[in-house]
């Protein structure tokens, strides 16, 4: 609109004296449109020259339905479940401002936004808590994952890795977890990570640098490579990882 | 009356005590019964002394001897107190007798009995204390009552029952042997020698070797044996014959003799021979002509005894004791033997010591010249000396080693308690499992170690601390300078008393630590710096140029050709190396000036044209100075275009010729 002004003004200017000042080009792409626009405002009034002003809406105007997110409780985890209820519960409901109940019937863990959510992410993060408690990990452990952002969970199955059958598998699953659990908190120690051994299944919770770590180093067990090799290896990256920051 | 009641009285306790000591073994052991007689006796002899006690005794206030209650200490002082006051008394008494010339003292025995006469108011005490003294005397151990009375005072006052009744027994010698030595002064006469003496002692020798003739066969059945078990009765025996002998005299009138033997013994046999001679009925004759090789006391007492009085002013030596050992010497002095039985005449006692000592100077002579004992011969073997002598040696040598202790039942029953003691407060003497110090290298990066256990913090914790220590840069506590100061020292002060204090000290492992080292030949440093300063500061040689890698350096000649090689390999890579580096340099710079354009250098000029020549693409026109063309540029162009023309021509030689346009530079120029 302004340009169209200042052009035409130009235009005019240049009419006028052509040799004492100087004359901008006009191009003659923009000149088309700029025209148009112009002689549309023109035809339409003088007066409606301004945008159109919508005033803010206020939040609850522009809620949506309350979102629900639902995580299944298989048999096994019913009652730890049922210990941990409370220490599950208070910082959903405290903290992430999230309704949350856990359904008999169908035996789900039912999480919903209601008034007071301020953060609609919360959501997410507190059906990922959730999921991470029912896969297995320790409530503390999983309670990571709604403080911290950058945190992430995977899993993955053994066979994926190599197809193992039988005697094999069953080996390869005494090397991931090692004489006591030893091997398996070692890798969580020194990737800062957490595991879960769920018969075939993997699952790592922690950051994607180290869970990328971790699976390495297990999937390096499943391989068949021995602990101590193992050790050697993560130790160095971790080492160098470290050092990066 | 009252004599015939004292008589019977003292009849009675006679009687009494005779019966009382049928059996003298009995007083081996405590016999309270007969103490208490004994005490009853003593008392009833005190009381009857007591009221026949003239008035000029003075004797003790206590009329009656109190004995009921009383312990034997206080009856015996209650006997003192009577005994001192009357022995005033008796001295004097004593004293007036000896001053009476009618009285001769030199005959002991009757003055014995003389004195028995004379003494009429002591016949009853001294039968009391007699009939005391001769339980006592014969057995030692008696029971405490009985033993009273017998003092150490007065040989006075004792009247030997046993020497009175052996006198009576034994009247062997005829009165007849007693003569009286009739003192004649000589030249030779000192206060111990009598030559007349001397001579009646030759003269009873002479006669008693007739005597002995004839009694060789007989044995004198009456004679008193001394045994050696009754050594000590011997002894009281022995002394109350000394004291009867000379009862006229005083205790303080005795004289060497009675303690010594006489030195030669065949004077002192003359005296002994003369003393018994003197005194009839005395039993020591046999006695002294047995032989007294045992060298008992009682024995040597006997010949004191035996005496003469005037032989007690001689005093002799024992020449013949100096022979023999030092053992034997005291024999001879208390023993009296019977050596040298033959001498012919008695030597000064000046000559005799020369004798002496000219002997004793022969015999060390002797021993001095003569082959030592083995002990003193230097090395000897075991045949040198006799078999197990040197068990008998006291051996000095010195030990390499302790030795080897001593084990006991006492040092077991110690060793015992001591380890019940350990075991009891725990204090085991462990070993200690020696470690080697390891020398940990100063790590510049830390190592990450491997926790095997499940962490104890959770996963969000450690995220937490993670981020904490990311964002949180905390501030380091600033040490107090003081506290850092103190800290140093004490550490000082520890490590010292340590090294100090501890059999196991260990030192504190060395730092490493960063020293400036100069590369400054010694010289210079040790021109500057103090003498204590040495060179060790100082770079190694190592440090100052690289050693082959084989380790020793060649010289050009000694070099093998693979040596030469690998030489020249080395070159080369380090130059490549130095050129490639050279270009990238010029490449950077070139980029980064590529802005400014300058003007090629000279230098680079000179490169380039190098390069082209080399590649044979092109060739330097040498400046003889005959070409103009190369004067100037304009020369030298149209030169060129002339050359080039003239090849144009002849490459095309015979195709027509086509009309050329003239190229016109300024046509070309666009």
């Amino acid at each position: 609109m302004d340009t169209a002004t200042l052009t035409e003004t130009g235009a005019s200017a240049g009419t006028q004296n052509d040799t004492d000042s100087f004359v901008k080009v006009k191009s003659k792409k923009s000149q088309k449109r700029k025209r148009a626009a112009a002689d549309m405002m023109d035809t339409e009034g003088p007066t409606a020259s301004k945008r159109p002003q919508f005033p803010p809406i206020s939040a609850e105007k522009l809620r949506g339905s309350d979102q629900m997110r639902k995580v299944a409780v298989p048999a096994h985890r019913y009652t730890p479940l049922k210990d941990n209820w409370m220490k599950i519960y208070s910082p959903i409901v405290e903290n992430l401002q999230l309704q949350v109940r856990f359904n008999l019937k169908t035996r789900n863990v039912e999480i919903k936004t209601c008034k007071e959510t301020q953060d609609i992410g919360s959501l997410s993060k507190a059906a990922d808590f959730v999921k991470a408690f029912i896969l297995g990990f320790q409530v503390e452990d999983a309670m990571a994952l709604i403080r911290l952002d950058e945190l992430f969970l995977e899993t993955f199955d053994i066979t994926d890795v190599k197809p193992l059958k039988g005697d094999h598998l069953s080996r390869a699953i005494g090397r991931i977890a090692g004489k006591g659990g030893k091997t398996k908190f070692t890798i969580e120690n020194v990737t800062k990570t957490r595991i879960v051994l769920a018969e075939t299944k993997v699952h790592i919770l922690g950051s994607f640098q180290n869970i990328k770590m971790a699976r390495t180093a297990i999937c390096n067990l499943i391989l068949g490579s021995p602990p101590s090799k193992v050790y050697g290896n993560i130790r160095v990256v971790a080492s160098r990882a470290a050092e990066r920051f | 009356m009252a004599t015939t009641d004292m008589g019977d009285m003292l009849e009675e306790s006679l009687n009494k005590l005779n019966v009382t000591t049928q059996h003298p073994e009995d007083f081996l052991s405590l016999q309270d019964a007969v103490a208490t007689d004994y005490t009853s006796l003593t008392k009833t002899l005190y009381d009857l002394l007591k009221a026949q006690e003239p008035k000029v005794y003075n004797g003790s206030p206590l009329v009656q001897l109190v004995v009921k209650n009383f312990d034997e200490e206080q009856i015996w002082q209650e006997l003192e107190l009577q005994n001192s006051a009357v022995l005033k008394h008796f001295g004097n008494a004593v004293d007036d007798v000896l001053s009476d010339e009618t009285v001769s003292v030199l005959l002991e025995e009757y003055i014995e009995e003389e004195a028995g006469d004379k003494e009429e108011g002591e016949p009853v005490e001294s039968m009391d204390e007699e009939a005391e003294e001769e339980p006592r005397s014969r057995l030692k151990k008696m029971s405490d009552c009985a033993a009273e009375d017998y003092t150490d005072d007065d040989s006075d006052l004792d009247f030997d029952v046993d020497a009175l009744e052996k006198r009576e027994k034994k009247k062997r010698e005829p009165a007849g042997k007693h003569s009286e030595m009739k003192s004649r002064p000589s030249e030779l006469d000192d206060m111990f020698f009598k030559l007349s003496e001397m001579e009646s002692f030759l003269d009873d020798m002479d006669k008693q070797e007739g005597k002995e003739q004839r009694d060789q066969n007989e044995v004198n059945y009456f004679q008193d044996l001394p045994s050696d078990e009754d050594d000590d009765l011997d002894l009281e025996k022995i002394s109350l014959k000394k004291d009867t002998k000379s009862t006229a005299r005083s205790s303080r009138d005795l004289k060497y003799k009675e303690y010594f033997d006489a030195v030669d013994g065949a004077v002192a046999e003359a005296d002994e021979k003369s003393d018994s001679e003197d005194e009839d009925g005395k039993e020591e004759m046999d006695e002294e002509e047995m032989d007294d090789d045992d060298g008992d006391l009682d024995e040597d007492l006997d010949e004191n005894k035996n005496m003469n009085r005037d032989s007690l002013k001689k005093v002799t030596f024992n020449l013949s004791g100096d022979e023999g050992s030092e053992g034997e010497d005291l024999q001879d002095i208390f023993g009296g033997k019977n050596t040298s039985p033959v001498k012919s005449e008695s030597k000064s006692s000046y000559e005799k010591c020369q004798e002496k000592m000219s002997r004793k100077i022969d015999e060390l002579e002797k021993a001095a010249l003569g082959q030592k004992s083995w002990q003193l011969s230097g090395e000897v073997t075991a045949r040198k000396r006799p078999e197990n002598s040197m068990l008998e040696e006291d051996l000095d040598f010195e030990h390499a080693s302790r030795k080897a202790p001593a084990i006991t039942a006492e040092t077991t029953l110690q060793l015992e308690d001591i380890i019940k003691q350990r075991i009891k407060d725990q204090a085991f003497d462990d070993v200690v499992r020696k470690e080697k110090p390891k020398e940990a290298v100063f790590e510049y990066k830390k190592r990450l170690t491997l926790d095997h256990e499940k962490s104890k913090q959770s996963l969000a914790e450690i995220y937490e601390q993670e981020y904490l220590k990311q964002t949180q840069q905390k501030a380091e506590e600033e040490e107090n300078p003081a506290h850092v100061e103190i800290q140093k020292l004490m550490d000082t002060l520890f490590l010292k008393l340590d090294a100090l204090s501890n059999f196991h000290f260990t030192p504190k492992p060395s730092v490493p630590e960063v020293k400036v080292v100069s590369n400054l030949p010694a010289v210079t440093m040790e021109e500057v710096a103090p003498v204590s300063a040495s060179d060790g500061t100082l770079l190694a040689p190592e440090e100052i140029k690289e050693k082959n890698k084989a380790g020793d350096v060649v010289g050009v000649t000694e070099k093998t050709s693979t040596d030469k090689k690998r030489e020249r390999r080395h070159k080369k890579k380090v130059k490549h190396f130095k050129i490639k580096e050279k270009e990238k340099k010029l490449k950077l710079k070139e980029a980064s000036e590529a802005g400014n354009n300058q003007r090629l250098s000279k230098a680079q000029v000179k490169e380039n044209l190098k390069k082209v020549t080399k590649g044979g693409k092109a060739t330097i026109l040498k400046d003889e100075g005959k070409d103009k063309a190369l004067r100037s540029s304009q020369a030298f162009f149209s030169q060129l275009q002339d050359q080039v023309k003239s090849q144009i021509k002849s490459a095309k030689g015979q195709p027509p010729k086509k009309k050329r346009k003239e190229v016109s530079g300024s046509k070309l120029k666009l």
